[in-house]
């Protein structure tokens, strides 16, 4: 057909491509059996566990159902988990009061100072709950600086803190952040401003449409977000043990962690019975959160990139609500991390006595000088670096296993890698003992630093996939298909061209991780031996043995390097946790 | 030599057939359009032959190879296929310049870099790009977006082009433009192609052979003078051309390949049947609007109607008009009088076919 052969006859027909041998399903293969065996390997020794009489890695086993009977049956378990219930509930409902308010008011108002508020407000996010926690004993504790002050003037403490309210509130508040972002974004800046400007039309009021039409409009992110501080709070480990502990106040996690660490002769049956409990009350609620948000689309508003919703006016409520606004995240939240800083540069923290009078370095000078502690910063810092790279590297590879290829068992990938959501961080380090115990090719794993690392990213797979996943989703399948009809095949095309595309949520992924690890405290408590110290784990150790100076200038330590690294990621990357 | 055979094709999600049992040969050098509104199964139909979409059921093969083969479980993946595919949104990888989004074919055969550089440079001369080769995709109007992505599709010269509404994007003028363009460099490189389009103008102008498929089912295939001039079924002629489709007629007579239909209120009305008709059974006419004249001719059918307002078009009118129930567009010159009137239809422009189940719905 060719009339002026310019191109035809300079350039004969290609022979079609031979098949090359494709790699692709053998690297879909080996995603996938890595990730079955990360997400399965902590599990399956606990399950076996419960139903074993004696522990794992002793021989004769004989299968048993003695171990439900002996925490079915233990006096304590009842009050353990009733107080476990009223702790999640108070703190639940202080997080969603904080949060749901912070996200309309901050959000959808126009505040003076919402940008100040929102970023102090955000603060326990970057903050383990070890550390704020500790703040709060620090100033509001039975001996704490400015319940003494008090004390002096009112002539007794005003209030408890070792009481299961100030547990409650304590977790409240630190878990506000968590569901301000989830009812902010999910919510307040994605309602459509003319479903309000309607409200308007026919005669509401600022705050009746925030009533009336915001508020509902939030339902399935507030559902979302207390489910998630449901289950945090039912984890959480240092809260109960630092502000409950004194008072003898025992939940679920602290019962495990006291059974499974500070135990001379621990009961291993005992052990995984209740983590097997603690797996089905999380995997319970998260059931319900499901349940109840079968029928989100009564919820769903107007799609896409709205522009700018126009701020509703607050007119002479602006100014009380900047001053409850203000003062609360002043005690809240500023006066537990200056007290934190305060105490680290002191030798005490006394009303009586003037602060700059005790002013000391000798918490830093102990810090640094010892070996110890300055192994676990460089531990942190090792493990972090490796979890947050090889847990982001991870969850790329399965989110885009999961979206962009015909992998027959996509669907079970994702229910594997989503699993670790029902599994408590103190269950899968757990888990991951008890494996390493068993499965002796593990075994090397005791002893390296790399077992954390692998209980890390087994921890925070979801955590990752939730930073990657919607960035996937977010290109075109175009670009992946077309890359194959040039001759691509499946994992070069995701090479050549998701992985660049991807390259800015995989920084996110990996800020995430990196900070989550830094902080991290909780996965690690079981698999510690010396040598392997993290920061976490040794500030927890060093506070229970009563040095809070030297645990103090641990945090301030531990939170200036998280600013710094949040500073840093923001200039050099431009990365953004959020917004 | 080079024959593209898709035999009893089908693609089935759940209980619905998006194509269902089609079978279609492409020769070497063909310009073969699949034409059809949105969800007729032409799009399907190209994502099986390159490779990108599993059918339920069926053999695709080309050159006496086999591609795919849903009963021995045989599936070339698109890469081994070596295809060039235009998609509708260009899919052009923002983050690599023209150069490499041309280039990234040749790279991935190991084709030498100034082996690759001249061809990629050839590509991007045929389209009318050379100087935009440093520029990233976001940098570039819709137009030229398009024209890089023809390049890419055909620089490592493919056995088969597929263009999934490569024009559909771009605006009234440059479309036809394009529409010119891209047939003449079809032409000059003597590729095979199979072209997905719901424009009837550019299945007309541009295509060898046009397919035209409804629910997932081939209506008729053949060349644009077939197609235009000797529909074989109401929906082909409805859709190319937009013939107005009367109903309410039953057959009164048939006399070799001719027909005459008669409505309720007693009018008949002779033309031509391209299938076979019965007399007594349900039937219905195509005319197109330009082929109804309120004017007399000889040896024509005249129809009593009412006729309704006139929209001036600039060289013409278009009015409607009511045969009974039956509403009517024609088109005009010289617009008759709102109310009581006659057309003249040729016998030869009427086309009756039989009103049979299938019939009816492509009516809608």
């Amino acid at each position: 057909m060719g009339s002026s052969p310019r191109i035809s006859s300079a350039m004969p027909q290609e022979a079609p491509q031979t098949v090359l041998p494709d790699y692709s399903r053998l690297i879909q293969l080996l995603i996938f059996v890595v990730t079955a065996i990360l997400m399965l390997a902590p599990a399956i020794p606990i399950a076996v566990q419960v139903f074993i009489d004696r522990p794992l890695y002793s021989d004769g086993w004989i299968f048993t159902f003695a171990n439900f009977g002996k925490l079915f049956g233990s006096a304590q378990l009842a009050s353990v988990l009733g107080t476990t219930a009223v702790f999640s509930v108070i703190t639940v409902v202080i997080a969603q009061v904080g949060g749901v308010a912070a996200a309309l008011f901050l959000g959808r108002t126009d505040l003076p100072g919402r940008h100040l508020i929102g970023g102090v407000l955000m603060w326990p996010l970057y903050l383990s709950h070890l550390i704020f926690g500790m703040g709060w004993v620090i100033m509001y504790g039975p001996s704490g600086f400015l319940t003494q002050w008090l004390a002096r003037i009112l002539g007794g403490a005003p209030w408890n803190l070792y009481s299961l309210a100030g547990m409650g509130i304590v977790a409240g508040v630190s878990q506000i952040p968590l569901a301000y972002l989830y009812c902010l974004y999910g919510a307040v800046r994605s309602v459509d401003p003319t479903l309000e400007h309607a409200a308007r039309t026919v005669g509401a009021r600022p705050l009746s449409v925030l009533a009336h039409v915001t508020l509902p409009l939030m339902i399935p992110s507030i559902i979302t977000s207390a489910a998630l501080n449901l289950v945090i709070a039912v984890e959480t480990l240092s809260i109960p043990l630092f502000i409950g502990g004194p008072a003898r106040i025992e939940t679920l996690s602290t019962f495990l962690y006291h059974q499974g660490i500070a135990a001379s002769d621990p009961d291993h049956g005992l052990i995984a019975a209740s983590s097997l409990l603690l797996v089905v009350l999380v995997a319970a609620t998260l059931f319900v959160q499901r349940l109840l948000l079968k029928n989100s689309h009564r919820y769903e508003t107007v799609k896409g990139k709205g522009s700018r919703p126009a701020l509703l006016k607050l007119g002479n409520l602006k100014w009380p609500l900047v001053i409850i606004m203000g003062a609360s995240l002043f005690f809240f939240v500023i006066v537990p991390v200056f007290g934190v800083v305060l105490r680290a540069f002191t030798t005490f923290l006394s009303p009586l006595v003037a602060p700059w009078t005790t002013l000391t370095l000798k918490n830093f000078n102990t810090l640094l000088t010892s070996e110890t502690f300055v192994r676990a910063i460089r531990n942190t810092f090792f493990v972090s670096f490796f979890s947050a790279a090889s847990g982001t590297i991870l969850a790329t590879m399965v989110a885009l296993l999961i979206q962009r290829s015909d992998f027959p068992f996509k669907r079970t990938l994702e229910a594997l890698a989503y699993s670790p959501r029902v599994i408590p961080g103190l269950i899968t380090g757990l888990g991951i003992f008890y494996a390493t115990v068993i499965f002796s090719p593990m075994g090397w794993l005791r002893g390296s630093l790399w077992i954390l690392v692998l209980a890390y990213v087994m921890a925070t797979l979801p955590l990752a996939l939730g930073a990657i996943q919607p960035a996937v989703i977010q290109i075109s399948a175009d670009l992946d298909k077309a890359a194959r009809t040039v001759g691509a095949s499946w994992s070069r095309s995701m090479r050549i061209v998701m992985v660049p595309l991807l390259r800015s949520a995989m920084l996110g992924s990996f800020t995430l991780l990196f900070i989550f690890h830094l902080k991290s405290y909780i996965i690690a408590i079981f698999l510690i031996v010396p040598g392997l110290e993290v920061m976490g784990v040794t500030m927890l150790s060093l506070w229970t043995n009563g040095d809070v100076g030297v645990t103090a200038a641990f945090a301030t330590l531990q939170m200036v390097l998280i600013a710094l690294f949040l500073v840093a990621t923001r200039l050099v990357f431009r990365v953004k946790l959020y917004d | 030599m080079t024959d593209l055979v898709l035999s009893d094709l089908t693609r089935s999600y759940g209980a619905t057939n998006a194509i269902d049992n089609i079978n279609i040969t492409v020769g070497a050098g063909e310009f073969l359009t699949l034409l059809g509104p949105s969800g007729c199964g032409k799009s399907t139909t190209l994502a099986a032959i390159a490779g990108l979409d599993q059918p339920t059921h069926g053999r695709i093969s080309f050159a006496g190879r086999t591609l795919f083969d849903a009963a021995s479980k045989t599936s070339l993946p698109p890469e081994a296929r070596g295809f060039g595919v235009v998609f509708q949104s260009y899919a052009l990888w923002p983050h690599m310049t023209v150069d490499d989004n041309v280039g990234l074919s040749l790279r991935l055969r190991k084709v030498a870099a100034p082996e690759r550089n001249r061809r990629v440079g050839e590509a991007l001369d045929l389209v009318g790009l050379t100087a935009y080769a440093k520029r990233y995709p976001g940098e570039l109007s819709g137009g030229q977006q398009q024209r890089v992505a023809l390049a890419r599709a055909v620089v490592f010269r493919p056995a088969l082009l597929l263009l999934d509404e490569p024009l559909s994007n771009l605006d009234a003028q440059l479309r036809q433009e394009a529409r010119i363009w891209l047939k003449s460099i079809q032409r000059e490189l003597g590729l095979t192609a199979i072209y997905v389009t719901h424009d009837q103008e550019e299945a007309l102008s541009m295509s060898d052979r046009i397919v035209v498929m409804r629910g997932g089912h081939i209506i008729q295939m053949g060349t644009p003078q077939d197609i235009y001039e000797r529909p074989v079924h109401p929906f082909s002629a409805s859709f190319i051309g937009s013939a107005n489709l009367i109903t309410g007629g039953s057959v009164s007579e048939v006399f070799g390949g001719q027909a005459a239909i008669a409505f309720g209120d007693g009018q008949v009305l002779r033309g031509h049947a391209p299938l076979p008709v019965h007399p007594g059974s349900p039937a219905l006419v195509a005319v197109r609007p330009q082929n109804i004249q309120p004017t007399e001719g000889a040896d024509e059918n005249r129809l009593l109607v009412r006729f309704g307002a006139a929209n001036y078009l600039g060289d013409r009118f278009e009015q409607e008009a009511f045969l009974g129930e039956c509403r009517l567009r024609l088109q005009t010159i010289r617009p008759a009088p709102e109310g009581q009137g006659a057309i003249w239809i040729d016998h030869a422009d009427a086309l009756i076919f039989p009103l049979d189940d299938r019939a009816k719905d492509k009516t809608r």
